[in-house]
């Protein structure tokens, strides 16, 4: 008697199986690999300034007039980090309330935002984010 | 008269459940982000109201300041010299200025910060934006 006699037979009449669970089981574990790995994106924003340029040129006086310059600080003797505007102390909301008496304006005015060397960097994004909220995109960091 | 049994029991067809796990393999495949070696252990401050790239410029080059103050790209850390190098090739093959992308973290010192534009300013690249996080995911 044939040791092949089931091969002998499935080549006269039956079609051969294929064998689905290994390959289902290989399918669910890429499944379940991708679905635990599967890790999603923050949205992130891009918040533009410019640096300074070297410019000869005087810029012209109204120019003048529409900068709005804001210092971000870290100072111990004013009591830790904070905004200056104007050469007094405020806070992001004063800010706010500034800048959105200004969006009133025909013209967008440009901001130069000074900042110190120690100050936080969550302290100049908070500080642009003011900025793109009440629409003033024309920014300048300088650095202190 | 009682009725036989059918003893082979009633057969499952799997191929509708192998389509649909197909299809979703091919969906994750497709969908994952090709992982850009970016710093995981940088905390990016949080921006509301900042304006989102739909499609990022393919010559961004995304620069990473971590809390330390050290910089990197791609996962490698780089010194400031290292980074100018790389600009100034950069800019060299291109041919022009390219956008500079600073992800730096939100506890980040801004001298450190200034560092970065300030390599960026010798390379004449003007114009740089500051990674925020508009929209938290995970």
């Amino acid at each position: 008697m044939s040791k092949f006699k089931g091969t002998k037979d499935r080549r006269k009449g039956e079609a051969p199986q294929l064998e689905m669970t290994p390959m289902i089981d290989v399918v669910f574990q890429l499944l379940i690999f991708f679905i635990v790995t599967l890790k999603q994106q923050d949205i992130i924003s891009e918040l533009g300034v410019s640096r300074p340029q070297p410019d000869m040129r005087p810029p012209p006086e109204k120019q003048i007039d529409e900068l709005l310059d804001i210092m971000v600080y870290n100072h111990k003797r004013l009591g830790g980090e904070g905004f200056v505007l104007k050469g007094q102390q405020v806070s992001l909301r004063d800010i706010e309330r500034h800048f959105r008496r200004l969006a009133g304006y025909s013209t967008k005015p440009s901001v130069i935002i000074k900042c110190t060397g120690d100050s936080p960097h969550a302290n100049l994004v908070k500080l642009l984010d003011v900025c793109h909220k009440t629409g003033l995109t024309k920014i300048s960091v300088f650095s202190l | 008269m009682a009725r036989k049994r059918d003893d082979k029991g009633c057969p499952l067809d799997m191929t509708p459940m192998i389509d649909v796990v197909f299809q979703l393999i091919i969906f994750f495949i497709v969908v994952i982000t090709i992982d850009q070696k970016l710093n995981e252990d940088i905390e990016l401050e949080y921006s509301r109201n900042g304006p989102v790239q739909k499609e990022q410029d393919q010559r961004t080059t995304v620069i990473e300041v971590d809390r330390m103050g050290w910089i990197s790209m791609h996962g490698a850390r780089l010194s400031p010299t290292q980074l100018r190098n790389m600009l100034s090739d950069k800019f060299r093959r291109l041919g022009g200025p390219f956008p500079i992308l600073i992800r730096a973290d939100h506890r980040t010192k801004h001298e450190d910060v200034r560092a970065v534009m300030d390599i960026c300013t010798t390379q004449n690249i003007w114009l740089i934006d500051f990674a925020a996080i508009k929209e938290k995911k995970r």
